[in-house]
């Protein structure tokens, strides 16, 4: 039976492994069908697991197993997905896409990863990324970009490209990312699927590489808002093992009833010509798509989110800089030989690391230094305070904040290489979820049409913390789910 | 804005070696970011402020000793370049 991977979803796979239109097997093999005719293009899968259809096989082992009891089988029980390359799974290589872990195996499983295995999901490979997840475009990725499946001279977006192109390829009916400044949303965002960075603290860090450790959260990317809600549901959960996780009831959540959620819109901050005309006219329209439905859309003001993407360039590196520090050749990973040990670490990791994560390095060492601290590091920490307290208050007057999830569509490949701010820049809308903890989703929202293309924009939404749950109904009713 | 002396410095705190080709293309870098963030400066604030994200406190474990199995702790030695039956060897370190 020709499976079609276009218009699936996990509950229609569900349904049709129950009724045994086609196994986990032959789910799997078409989606590697997939992988083998597009993967040489795009570049979303640094490896594709050795053992897929033995996974597989073990699936439909369940599966046979509850039918004979007439018992139900888990949801996510065959369902084949990808794994950013930055999230570990015991035994099998985790790169970061970087030369520095090059042949690393994990040896052990993340937590998420430990949820999904107790599902009996089927892993397909592992997904390109920026190195260390340090990038908006994939383009840092040690092991060649991640082409966008809209128009292949165009990135995927970062970092977590290779998660949302994988997607959008039918490579995957769902991946993981990470996102510490829109890793998860923007690429989504360029390649026309749903995003979602759930609540700072939603999902255990555990066994996921840390980038920027109270920024970074993994999250589903799929197809439709339900996936995404049904994989987060899997996925989140106090750890013993992050002691920065958050339980259920760790923020009450308000009751919005039978009343629709209000929209807020910080019109102030959309102004100004940084933002393309397709993305500023698919905006409107999806906040009168909105209104149609009978969402009421308030202006608000958060006086301070001009200030944002400069918090996040002082915070983010000064992180990213303790974080890499234990990248040294000794306990695993690259080891480039120096004439001492102090020198083994210059050699390594000079070896082993990208431009990018370099200059981050060193951006984090320079705002941490004695003498620059108070002006950079304090500063930005005091500011991001501000802009989570602009957000509280607009919140005690709308239940969500709309904003386009990228200033543009997908830019061609190797347009902003040169230029690090400019590349940056593509992280003006998303940051401010990473730096108040707040969730929030990219909802594919409309088309820009360039040299004939038609490239994909994203809608980003923004809830209070722990509030997942008015994202995921304005998702679906702005997509039309039912 | 940035010399070459700090960038050494901050190089060698960071234990990165770097080229002089390195070097000239990080300080333009550098002082193309640093342009940026420094608006930062134009913000009235309090430098007292405690940083936080969300509700999420700091929290420690309790101060014991958590085992590693046999298979674990093999695994982990697997991993290092350098493994000398169940420790992972490094370059000298102290002069007789």
């Amino acid at each position: 039976m020709k499976i079609d991977l276009k218009n699936l979803t996990i509950q229609k796979a569900h349904e049709s492994l129950k009724k045994g239109d086609f196994t986990a097997v032959e789910l799997t093999q078409a989606y590697l069908n997939e992988i083998a005719s597009k993967n040489k293009d795009i570049n979303a899968y640094l490896e594709v697991f050795a053992d897929v259809i033995e996974q597989a096989k073990k699936a439909d082992q369940k599966i046979a197993e509850a039918r004979k009891s007439k018992s139900d089988f888990s949801l996510l029980c065959g369902i084949p997905c990808g794994i950013k390359d930055n999230i570990l799974i015991q035994g099998r290589i985790a790169s970061s896409a970087s030369k520095l872990l090059e042949d690393y195996h994990a040896t052990y499983d993340a937590t998420v990863i430990k949820k999904l295995k107790e599902q009996g999901v089927v892993f397909l490979g592992r997904l390109n990324m920026d190195e260390f997840a340090m990038g908006g475009s994939t383009e840092n990725s040690a092991f060649g970009v991640t082409k966008n499946p809209h128009d292949l001279s165009r990135v995927a977006g970062g970092s977590s490209g290779g998660s949302a192109a994988a997607v959008a390829m039918q490579g995957a009916l769902f991946t993981l990312g990470s996102d510490t400044g829109g890793s998860i949303r923007q690429p989504a965002s360029f390649c026309g699927v749903v995003g979602l960075k759930p609540t700072y603290g939603a999902v255990s860090r555990y066994g996921v590489m840390a980038m920027g450790s109270s920024l970074d959260q993994i999250g589903p990317i799929a197809n439709t808002v339900k996936d995404c809600e049904t994989i987060f549901d899997v996925i989140k959960g106090k750890d013993i093992k992050d002691g920065t996780t958050i339980s259920s009831d760790t923020y009450s959540t308000k009751m919005v009833g039978n009343k629709k959620p209000i929209i807020g819109v910080p019109k102030d901050f959309l102004k100004g010509d940084g933002i393309d005309k397709a993305v500023l006219e698919a905006f409107n329209k999806s906040l009168e798509d909105f209104k149609t439905k009978g969402y009421e859309i308030k202006d608000i003001s958060l006086p301070n989110i001009s200030y944002s993407l400069m918090v996040y360039y002082v915070l983010m590196p000064a992180e990213v800089s303790s974080n890499m520090a234990r990248f040294d050749g000794v306990k695993y990973g690259l080891h480039k030989d120096g004439k001492t040990v102090i020198e083994d670490y210059f050699e390594t990791r000079r070896a082993g690391f990208g431009k990018e994560v370099i200059r981050r390095i060193l951006l984090g060492t320079y705002v941490l230094s004695s003498g620059y601290y108070d002006a950079y590091y304090n500063r930005a920490n005091a500011v991001r305070v501000m802009i989570t307290n602009d957000f509280l208050k607009a919140f005690e007057s709308v239940d969500i904040i709309a904003t386009p999830t990228a200033p543009s569509p997908a830019f061609k490949i190797g347009e902003k290489t040169n230029d690090p701010v400019a590349m940056y820049l593509e992280d003006i809308f998303t940051v401010t979820a990473n730096l108040t903890g707040l969730a929030a989703v990219s909802l594919p929202c409309g088309i820009a049409e360039k040299d004939g293309k038609q490239l994909p924009i994203g809608l980003q939404l923004t809830a209070r913390h722990g509030d997942e749950k008015t994202l995921f109904g304005a998702g679906k009713d702005f997509l039309g789910e039912n | 804005m940035i010399t070459t002396q700090e960038l050494d410095n901050l190089a060698n705190l960071a234990r990165i070696k770097l080229t002089d080709d390195d070097k000239k293309s990080l300080i333009k870098e550098f002082d193309s970011i640093l342009t940026y963030v420094d608006q930062l400066k134009k913000v009235k604030v309090s430098l007292d402020t405690e940083g936080r994200v969300g509700a999420v406190k700091n929290v420690a474990r309790p101060d014991k000793v958590v085992s590693t199995s046999a298979a674990d702790r093999e695994g982990l030695l697997n991993e290092a370049p350098d493994r000398e039956a169940d420790f992972i060897a490094v370059k000298k370190m102290i002069e007789q």
